[in-house]
């Protein structure tokens, strides 16, 4: 052995271990830790491997082997970056435009978008049927006779077939992945383009009103379940319902089950009915178009108490009132329910924050419309917006010219059938 | 026996600091537990030693209350992690010791408190959970499969429990049994080595052989009242319920995040092909690290017994079995042939995301129980 071959031996021992790939598997050698199941110890040298050895996955031989060296994985995901993938997720499948709630917002929403565009995905998601329905006729279909079943105007399945929407009914929304554009939801994850919440209201009970024993009408749903409840007054017999709150709601409401032949109390924190109009004198005008129903009206009192007493609801006051009923709504107000939002962490005031023009939320891919909505932190829970509400999300996610959405001075019409009032 | 006569080194002074748990964690899963995985997950070897060395590093009780641990649910489950993105068998039956921690602790009984939590945080007493069909239970998805009479002195209890792991001839659970004479359910310590119990043995499963799984047969099996952890049982679990599917969440992110580091270890060879693939490493950890933060939040808070959290907790927990099922299957994309071989991790891991998305509470189970919880309650 002469001198230079033993520099170049300790040369070559001194040099870190070098790891080298098949170019076949991807198995990498490692000279550190050899092939012992090839009779390679640990410190074998790629160099040193006998030319009939074979990859000890797939069977190639030393010639189909390189040098490795891993690389890091920052480099790794800059190149990542930088490479356009052909197939995008969403290219192929486009997800489209995701619509949580299938009330008058939701579908107005859906019929404005196709309208737009023959071909965009929407996707529905509702907790109920997804029948479409009038809600204010909610308060006016015993005095118009109106059989329940004739209050869906078309069921969600034939509205979705005809609007060629894809409609997941009997659904939950539970949360927003805003990172990665993709609803939560008790039927699976969506991924959406855009997601538009229109999931409205829900009733803000005051803590002494139980749910289980206080129905809430803000849906179709509660309301039939209250109809059947109370039964026909020609088989069952007129019965005592009590109404707390006497607002919009609670006073068409007894109107309504009033002329349906219910024996009605009215209880209001207020003095009388419609306090916010009180200006218009609207109370009472409205206790003077009463005054041949059977409505009670109990105005200055508070409800201290809700409790079942054998077949009866007994509600007592602060003030040591007390009254029976057969059943009992609340109809104490709205609130809009703040999870999607939360999970999405958009901006709130009183409601999902949006931009009064656009109608955007916080986060630039989610719109919403309807009663889950404030401006400037006051919310407007009424019909005649949602229709122009809808008109301005439709046109901004079909990329139309822009609609702005105008706040207007609304009139409400208050449908006490024997006396409507129009209340500004 | 009273903590202070444990041998010295079974009582930890002080948990250890975060930082100095999870290294040693990660040095025993990067070690010792790789070179087992794949004898736990095939040929059905429990892990033990490993295990008792997980819980000297404390690594199954960051998340009790001093002094066998720091009350860090995050930590616990951060644990758990390190363990799973190495062997999701192993992070598995860390859950499994950590929930049943959680009972001992939180069971206010003194008998158990004391010198079976301290044997149990050291790692020299072992247990599981039977409590997957109690949850199954209160979710209205099944009854109750054991049933317990008061007898003098404590209960008896009769019945069958499939599949509960982390149990060997010596090792404990907690368990609940119906008193159908007082519409009510009785907690409890089940002991795998008392009279009155069986062991049976459960057929190959299709991952995790080595978890100690086994169904239990109790025959006349007799509770007494150093082993009631609660009697009645409903507000412990109402206490316990959303910590208990939260720690779970350990399994998955471990899974994950082992899945897409298997993707960046092939990308500088396949990379020019895999970019046409859907669920990209880079979008995946994306997606990964939002769940993190979101486990994270909850993790302050882990005895809110509100329904608004517990479907917080129970909607974080599908995400991570959801995403664990997509991270697995595109890592086997990612690797093409070679993750498809039998010795291959990543072809485990899609085994493994299964048994996550299966095992109670499954994917199927949280959407039911959410949709039970969500829904709005009016007047019968």
């Amino acid at each position: 052995m002469n001198a230079l071959t033993a520099v170049a031996q300790a040369v070559q021992t001194l040099a870190p271990w070098q790891q080298y790939i098949c170019v076949a598997c991807g198995l990498i050698y490692n000279e550190a830790e050899g092939d012992p199941d090839s009779s390679l110890p640990a410190g074998t040298r790629f160099s040193d491997i006998p030319e009939d050895w074979a990859c000890p996955l797939c069977g190639v031989t030393k010639s189909d082997f390189e040098i490795y060296e891993p690389p890091s994985l920052e480099t790794l995901r800059a190149n990542a970056k930088n490479c356009n993938p052909v197939a995008l997720p969403g290219q192929r499948h486009r997800p489209g435009v995701v619509i949580v709630g299938a009330g008058r917002a939701g579908w107005q929403l859906a019929e404005n978008l196709r309208a737009a565009d023959a071909t965009l995905p929407i996707t529905l998601v509702t907790v109920c049927a997804g029948d479409v329905y009038d809600k204010p006729l909610l308060s006016v279909a015993m005095a118009r006779q109106l059989p329940c079943e004739k209050l869906v105007r078309e069921t969600g399945v034939d509205a979705a077939r005809r609007l060629n929407l894809r409609l997941l009914a009997h659904t939950h929304a539970i949360s927003i992945s805003a990172d990665s554009k993709q609803l939560r939801t008790t039927r699976g994850t969506l991924r959406y383009d855009q997601l538009v919440l229109a999931h409205g209201a829900q009733a803000a009970l005051p803590a002494p009103l139980p749910a289980s024993l206080c129905w809430r009408i803000n849906h179709l749903g509660a309301y039939l379940q209250l109809r059947a409840a109370l039964g026909q007054v020609d088989e069952s017999g007129a019965k005592d319902v009590m109404i707390v709150g006497a607002g919009l709601i609670g006073s068409e409401l007894a109107n309504d089950l009033a002329l349906g032949g219910h024996r009605i109390t009215l209880l209001d924190v207020q003095a009388e009915p419609l306090a916010r109009w009180q200006a218009e004198q609207a109370g009472q005008q409205v206790l003077q178009a009463w005054k041949d129903l059977p409505i009670r009206f109990v105005g200055g009192v508070k409800v201290a108490k809700v409790e079942k007493i054998d077949e009866r609801i007994r509600v007592s006051t602060e003030c040591g009132q007390q009254f029976e009923a057969d059943q009992v709504i609340a109809a104490t107000g709205l609130t809009p329910p703040s999870r999607l939002a939360q999970s999405a962490a958009l901006a709130w005031q009183n409601g999902i924050a949006v931009e009064a023009q656009t109608l955007r939320t916080s986060n630039p891919d989610i719109y919403a419309l309807g009663d889950c909505i404030t401006v400037d932190g006051n919310a407007s829970r009424f019909i005649e917006p949602i229709s122009r509400q809808a008109k301005t999300i439709a046109a901004s996610l079909t990329g139309c010219d822009a609609i702005p959405y105008e706040q207007r001075q609304i009139v409400v019409r208050v449908k006490t059938t024997s006396m409507p009032l129009s209340l500004h | 026996m009273n903590p202070a006569d444990l041998p010295r080194e079974c009582v930890l002074a002080t948990p250890p600091a975060a930082d100095a748990l999870l290294a040693a964690v990660r040095t025993i899963a990067q070690g010792p537990l790789r070179q087992q995985v794949d004898a736990i997950d095939r040929q059905g070897h429990y892990p033990k030693a490993i295990l008792q060395q997980l819980a000297a590093a404390g690594g199954m009780s960051a998340h009790l209350n001093a002094p066998h641990g720091s009350g860090d649910f995050f930590l616990a489950i951060q644990a758990m992690a390190e363990a799973a993105k190495v062997c999701g068998a192993t992070g598995f039956m860390m859950w499994c010791q950590a929930v049943c921690g959680l009972y001992l602790q939180q069971s206010g009984n003194p008998a158990l408190m004391g010198n079976v939590l301290t044997r149990h945080v050291a790692g020299l007493g072992m247990g599981g959970t039977a409590l997957s069909n109690p949850m199954k239970s209160y979710a209205q998805i099944e009854s109750l499969l054991l049933k317990a009479t008061k007898v003098d002195g404590g209960y008896m209890v009769n019945g069958t429990l499939p599949w509960i792991s982390n149990l060997q001839a010596d090792h404990y659970c907690g368990a609940i049994a119906a008193l159908p004479e007082s519409n009510a359910e009785l907690m409890f310590l089940l002991r795998c080595d008392a009279p009155g119990m069986e062991l049976v043995e459960c057929p190959t499963f299709s991952a995790m052989e080595g978890t100690g799984t086994y169904a239990l047969r109790l025959k006349d099996y007799f509770v007494g009242q150093d082993d009631i952890m609660a009697d009645p049982a409903k507000s412990l679990i109402a206490h316990i319920r959303a910590a208990f599917v939260m720690l779970q969440c350990g399994i998955a992110v471990g899974i994950i995040q082992g899945a897409i580091e298997s993707m960046w270890a092939v990308e500088s060879q396949l990379g020019h092909v895999n970019q046409y693939l859907e669920d990209r490493p880079d979008t995946l950890q994306a997606e990964l690290n939002a769940l993190v933060a979101r486990v994270q939040k909850m993790a302050q808070t882990p005895f809110d017994t509100s329904t608004e959290f517990f479907i917080d907790v129970l909607d974080a927990r599908a995400h991570g079995a959801e995403l664990c099922l997509r991270a697995t299957q595109s890592a086997l994309m990612h690797q093409g042939a070679r993750g498809y071989l039998m010795s291959s991790d990543v072809q485990r891991r899609v085994r493994e995301a299964h048994f996550v998305a299966i095992v109670t509470p499954a994917i199927k189970h949280l959407r039911k129980e959410i949709a039970r919880l969500s829904a709005e309650e009016m007047p019968a």
